[in-house]
Order: structure tokens, then sequence, then C-alpha cells
């Protein structure tokens, strides 16, 4: 976007327009008899606990100073049952009624990016969020008149409240994104639902903690306020990576959908590096490093294995976008589409993530209590993933060249799950099954690492690992250089050839 | 507008939906897209609208490619799916008017142009009512509208004709003429074949994903059934003069296959137009009292079954 176009856009705000998504879906929700009857069925229920609450009171001899609170926490049970539940659980079938194949999807073929069709549909979970919530407002507003609850911890609880809703309206719209049949999603749905039980319990056992301790009292405190920043920062950046994922899922193959993703990841990785060391310096102790370093290694897992199902061709659009420079081209390499690229990028994140993790537990060694094992574990782990992943690319290369290359990401895991499951079924048929055989060397076995009875012999294990890794970076060597040299730019179409220009 | 689709293949696991297909169409042109159930047509539709992905090959609107470029050939595209579908809790005009924001218009020439287009498809009395309340008909008009709110200039119909009453098929067939006349490229596909013939230039005859004839109706007509028949009647209570007239036609030059039917004596015709004259002349001039001599033509629906083996 060029400064005049920015600058053009704010001097024409009185021509913004709401995305088009948004009102659709919010027109549809309104005369959604699922929404105006889950919002009156909501009003009813509240209404019924506070005419409890008080009639119960009444009958009472003694006066309840904790009234206030007892009803809060009663409506905050409603309201996050309420919208935690039925808000991400309607935007949901939604997106996903639109994404069915034997639907013409013709959202999908307006003229709308990816981007804010997706920004649409998270924005109208949103407001039916602050729908629900303002229906509610009324009914704890009231309990504050009845004391026994801090107007700072209602606000407090209901904004986290809110993220939390917004966050699992976010995994709702992946959830359906995800390109997958009927049954599972059903799966899913039934999954978020009872880990909706969880998140609800936890949600409302924070909650009950601020009202017993009363945020007012704890807001002068800093150590609440990162408390509070990072649990929000946390969550917001899982969202974000969510938003960024679905985005990708819903642009076309063609598109540059690894680009979004690893430029995200790379900056949320950077960012929480800052902020972890941050931490260390602060307190002096180097372990809370490893809040960035564990996360770091579970994400860059997932990546490895939607690295490898990249396809190796790059499409026509995504190869006109290629710089011609050399340093951007490299730079360009790592960050768009392609599996060879994207192995670079996953390498040098977590190499990168174990050399500094390594640097500041040697710069503050004081309270940090590292071992060889645990830098032999990450080491031994990452070498493992990395000759799976190769391995996979190689057969997938080799033999099954016609199919999609997402079959190369199922390979890893199958290969990963076959060396683990393999040898225990062997030794269960010669009658050797034990726990002991379980905890004993597997050579080839990445679970068999976290496993092993001798530590001793995690050496065993690193060597092999980086053999194998090795063997498979010789062989796949040639391949990683031809994906280098092809990553060009394409050569320009004379002028008299070139087709018109768009309209 | 030109529409290219070239050397197009889909492929749904072991099944190939369309094998190597390659036609064009140009702006103002009517091109009729025919073939049996499972022929390939609602895929190549879906490729140029820009809803499915093909396994290789491309199709290139004035040179912008569906697979390359879908976000901007899109612009281009106005696709009528066989069914609307179905948006729950949506009236006529909202579903217009989320298409015509979706595709950038904005304030009064959004305003203008959503009316225009409820004027144009006659839904202006049904805008309230909800898409899902809507008969089969008015859902087509609806789909058309939607496909024509922000003026694009390909339009790709998918069976719109089916389902519908034959007053409703009449302003289909009008309403489409008026498109071509505002220089629309439009491809349609329908099994109503005599319609087609009325109002395509154009036909692609596809079967099993292969392409069997392609071109403007008159070299198809002309390639596939070279021979016109004639029909000749008598007038009433000459019809004793039958078997002396096909015994008189059969040893006429480019006369074959004479035959009494129902009362009239068809032939075929192997010769041009001035052949019939001379034929015509002839039997005039040998006082049969003739009341109608009259050609028809081989039709769509003709050499469709000619060509078509019917396979899927």
């Amino acid at each position: 976007m060029s400064r005049a176009s920015i600058k053009s856009h704010f001097t024409n705000w009185r021509e913004w327009e709401l995305n088009p998504i948004v009102i659709k879906e919010l027109r549809q929700a309104v005369r959604s008899w699922a929404v105006t009857g889950m919002l009156l069925l909501f009003l009813t229920v509240l209404f019924i606990t506070s005419l409890i609450f008080l009639v119960g009171q009444s009958f009472e001899v003694s006066e309840n100073i904790q009234l206030g609170g007892s009803m809060f926490s009663a409506f905050v049970v409603i309201l996050a049952g309420a919208s935690i539940f039925f808000i991400p659980l309607y935007v949901g079938v939604r997106v996903a009624a639109e994404r069915q194949e034997n639907n013409p999807d013709l959202l999908y073929v307006s003229s709308l990016s990816p981007f804010r069709i997706v920004l649409g549909k998270f924005l109208c979970g949103a407001y039916m969020a602050v729908l629900f919530f303002s229906a509610c407002m009324p009914f704890m507003a009231f309990t504050n008149l009845l004391r026994g609850v801090d107007l700072p911890t209602v606000f407090l609880v209901l904004a986290l409240l809110f993220l939390v809703v917004c966050a699992a309206n976010m995994v709702a719209i992946f959830l359906a994104c995800l390109p997958m049949s009927r049954p599972f999603k059903y799966l899913f749905v039934i999954y978020g639902i009872f880990q909706s039980f969880g998140i609800i319990s936890t949600l409302i056992g924070t909650s009950f903690l601020m009202m017993r301790s009363g945020v007012g009292a704890m807001m002068t405190g800093k150590d609440f306020w990162i408390g509070v920043a990072t649990g929000v920062g946390v969550g917001a950046a899982l969202t974000g990576l969510l938003f960024v994922l679905t985005v990708a899922l819903v642009s076309p193959p063609s598109a540059n959908r690894a680009l979004p993703v690893r430029i995200y990841l790379t900056a949320s990785w950077l960012a929480g590096g800052l902020l972890g060391f941050s931490w260390v310096a602060q307190t002096g102790d180097a372990s809370r490093m490893l809040a960035w370093t564990y996360p770091t290694f579970g994400v860059m897992m997932f990546a490895l294995l939607a690295t490898v199902s990249n396809a190796d061709q790059l499409s026509q659009r995504v190869r006109r976008t290629i710089p011609h420079a050399r340093w951007k081209r490299a730079l360009a390499f790592v960050f768009y589409n392609g599996a060879a690229g994207g192995l670079i990028w996953v390498a040098g994140i977590l190499v990168a993530t174990f050399l500094i993790t390594d640097e500041v537990v040697t710069a503050f060694p004081k309270s940090y209590a590292t071992t060889a094992a645990n830098e032999h574990w990450f080491a031994t782990t990452t070498a493992y993933a990395f000759a799976y992943a190769l391995s996979a690319l190689i057969i997938h290369r080799r033999f099954l060249s016609r199919r999609p290359p997402k079959l190369a990401g199922l390979l890893t895991v199958l290969l990963a799950g076959a060396w683990a499951i393999v040898p225990s079924i062997g030794l269960f048929f010669l009658n050797q099954l034990s726990w002991k055989s379980v905890e004993g060397l597997q050579l080839g076995n990445v679970f068999n690492v976290a496993f092993l009875r001798d530590d001793g012999q995690l050496l065993y294990h690193l060597y092999f690992a980086f053999s194998w890794l090795l063997v498979m970076l010789v062989i796949n060597a040639g391949w990683f250089m031809r994906q280098v040299r092809i990553f060009q730019p394409p050569v320009p179409v004379p002028v008299e050839n070139a087709p018109p220009a768009p309209k | 507008m030109k529409v290219q689709v070239k050397n197009l293949r889909k492929e749904f696991g072991k099944t190939v939906a369309v094998d190597d297909i390659t036609f064009s169409f140009d702006s103002g042109h009517v091109f009729g897209f025919v073939g049996p159930n499972g022929a390939g047509k609602t895929t190549t539709m879906r490729i140029i609208a820009t809803i499915e992905e093909p396994t290789q090959g491309d199709i290139l609107l004035n040179g912008i490619s569906v697979c390359e470029e879908p976000e901007l050939a899109r612009r281009a595209v106005g696709y009528v799916p066989d069914t609307l579908p179905a948006h729950a809790d949506i009236t006529v005009h909202e579903y217009l008017d989320f298409y015509a924001r979706a595709y950038g218009l904005r304030g009064k020439k959004r305003t203008q142009a959503i009316e225009a287009i409820e004027e144009f498809t006659n839904v202006t009395g049904i805008r309230e009512k909800h898409l899902k309340a809507l008969s089969k008909g008015m859902k087509q008009r609806v789909s058309l509208g939607r496909a024509l709110v922000y003026d694009p200039d390909v339009l790709i119909l998918d069976e719109p004709a089916a389902g519908l009453d034959p007053r409703a098929r009449v302003e289909l067939r009008e309403l489409l003429m008026l498109l071509a006349e505002r220089k629309k490229a439009i491809l349609i596909s329908s099994h109503i074949l005599t319609e087609l013939t009325e109002i395509c230039n154009g036909v692609v005859i596809i079967e099993r994903g292969k392409i069997l004839e392609t071109g403007t109706i008159d070299d198809v007509l002309k390639k596939s059934a070279p021979r016109r028949t004639v029909a000749i009647r008598l007038l009433e209570g000459n019809h004793h003069q039958n078997p002396q007239l096909l015994k008189e036609l059969l040893q006429t030059p480019f006369v074959v296959n004479a035959r009494d039917v129902a009362n009239e004596i068809h032939f075929e015709l192997t010769g041009d137009e001035s052949a019939a004259c001379d034929i015509l002349g002839g039997l005039i001039a040998k006082r049969y009292k003739i009341i109608e001599f009259r050609q028809t033509k081989a039709n769509l629906e003709d050499i469709f079954m000619n060509v078509t083996k019917g396979g899927v």
C-alpha cells in the first residue's frame, strides 16, 4: 500500500464501510431463531437466578453481606456457559456450512480477500459476544449494589471472559475451515465441547479467586499487571496464530500461503524471546527462559510437519513475487511456499532457540539446574524429527510423486509412529513386552528418548539420530540444491506476446 | 472479453472428470455447453468460476489465469450454479446487497446497482422475502441477479432452466438474449437443447470429459448433419397422389430416402438450397397441388443424439 493510498484512505473516512461479512452475518444472526432463542433463554435464566437469590435472602435472618459476590459468581457461570458454548458453535457451524464442498460456496468466489473473510467471521463472533455481555450487564451492575464484589473485579472478569470467548470463536472458525470431512468435524465439535468444560471451570476458578482477593486491592501491584498482560499476550498470540492459519487455509492454493504464517511465527518467536530474556534479566533465574524454549520446540515440530507437506513447484503468481536481488531472494526462499525453504526456516529457528537458551543459561547460571541430558534430549529429538521428515520427503518423491504433497507430512507421522509401535508389537509376539523392555534402548524410536531407563544410553540415540539425519541430508542434497536453483523469478514475456493488462 | 479454456484436465482421485478440453468464446456470444449427466460440464464451469482448481491446463479471461490470479479472475466472472446456496435467515435484498458490498460497490452506486438488478431480474416484488422461502424459479432469478450485481463480463450458467415453468423459461431466454446484446460472454449448460438452439451462437458437446464437437451452431450442424429433411404436403383431398409423388421423387437427383409419413412425403436432400428450389419448381410444373414445402434442419438435439453415446 503506497503512502498516497493510505493518506486517501484516512481522508475519505466518510466512505468507510463495515466488512460486508460482518453486516451479512449480523443480519442473519438477528433473523436467526437460534440467536434470538438463546438470548431469550439466557435472559430468562439470569432473571430466575436473580429472583432465587433475592427471594432466598428474604428468608434469611441475618443479612448476607456477600450476596452481590454470590450472585455475580452465578452470573459469571451462566454467561461463560452461554457464550463459550453457544457463540463459537454458532459461528463455527455457519462457516462450516459455507465451506461445504457440495454446496457451491459462493461466499468464497466474491472478490473479498481471505483476510477480510476471516476477519469478518471473527468480528461477527465478537459482536455477538458483546450482545450477550450487554444483555448480562444490567444484572451484573445490580450485584455491585448488593455488595460483596468490587467494580474492578466485575470489569476485569468480564474483560477476560470476553477475550476467552473471542479466542474460542477463532478456534471454531479455524476448525470449520480445516479441509476435513464432516464426521471429523463433528468429532472436533464433541472434543471442543468437552474442552470447553475445562476452559469454563478454569475461568470460573480464576474469577472466584479474583473475587475473594478483590482485584481493586491487587491492582496496585506490578506483579498483577505482569500476570494479566502475560496471560492476555499469550492468548492473543495463539488467537493470532489461528487467524493467520485460517487465512492460509481459505487462500487459494496458488497463493503464497506460507509467507504470512512464517512471518507471524518468526515475529512471535522474536517477541517471546525478548520477553523471556527480560524476565530472566529481572529475576536472574535462567529457567524462566524455558517458558519460551519449550513452546518454540512444540510449535516448530508442528511447523515441520506442515513444511514437508508443501509442494515443490511454486505457482506462477508466487514466482512473480520472487525478488531479483540475491540476498532478498535468499530470505524469500526461507519464507515462501516450499518444503526446502521451510526446512531451513524450522532448522534456523530451532538452532537459534537452543543456542540462545544455552547462552542465557551460561550467563545466568545461579538457579538453572541444567544437565547434559537435557541438551542431549533436545538435540536428539530434533535430529530424529528432521530425519523422519527428510525420509518421508524421499519416499514421497520416489514412490508417491503423483500423490498430493501433504502425504509427506502424514508419512512423517507414520514413520515416527511405526518406529515406536513395531518393536513393541514384535516384543509382544515374542512374549518379551514389559515396561522394562519399553524403557530399554530402541534406536530410531523418538519416544524412547523420553522413557530411557539409563540416561547414559541417550548418547547412543544422539549418535544414531545424527547419523541417520546425515545420511538423509546427503540423499536430499541434490533435491535441495535443485530447489534453490529453480527459486527464480519468471523470465519476462516479450511485450508483443504479453497478455493484455487486466482492467 | 475472450474466454480461453486451454487443455483443461481435472481429476478427482482416479476419476478423470475433464480430459484435456480446449475451446473459447467471446463477448456477445452465448455458448451452449451440452453433454449427458456426469460429462464434466459442472466441473468445467466451477473451474472457470474459480471454485475448483484444475489438475492441468488453464483458463484465461482476457489473459488473466483463473489458476494464477483467481481473485482477479473472479471480478470478471458471474457464476449461476444449478441451485442457489441455502443461506439461512437472509432476504433477497440483503443477499444482493452483500454481494454488491463484497465486490466493492459503495453508497449510492451500490443502491442503484441493486435496484437495477432487482428490476432487470424481476425480483423487486420479492426483495423482502427470505431466500429459503422462494420457489425454484425465483431462486434462479436471484442467483442470476447475484451474478450480475457487479456487472461481470463473463456469465457462467449451470442448468439455469432446470425446474422452471414454461413462462419462466421464456423470460430467462429473453434475459439471456438481452445480456448477450450487452456484450457479455455467456456459457450456458442445459438439457433443454431446443432452447439452446434458439439462443446460442456456439456450442460445445462434451461426453466423459472429452469434447466431441465444438464451434458455431451452424458449423456444427453442417458438420454433423450435412443432409436436411424436406417435407411436402399436398392439398387436402389430393393425398391419393402421394404414391405417384413418391415415385417421382425417387427418380429426382439429390433426393434420397423418400417416404410417406402421416400423409406427408419426407425425403433427405443431399444438394443445396437451389436443388430444393428446382425440385419444388419441377413438382409444381407437373401440377402437383403442393400446400406445404418445408425444410427441417437438424437441431442440436439431433446432433447431440448422433454424436454422444450416453456414456458416463
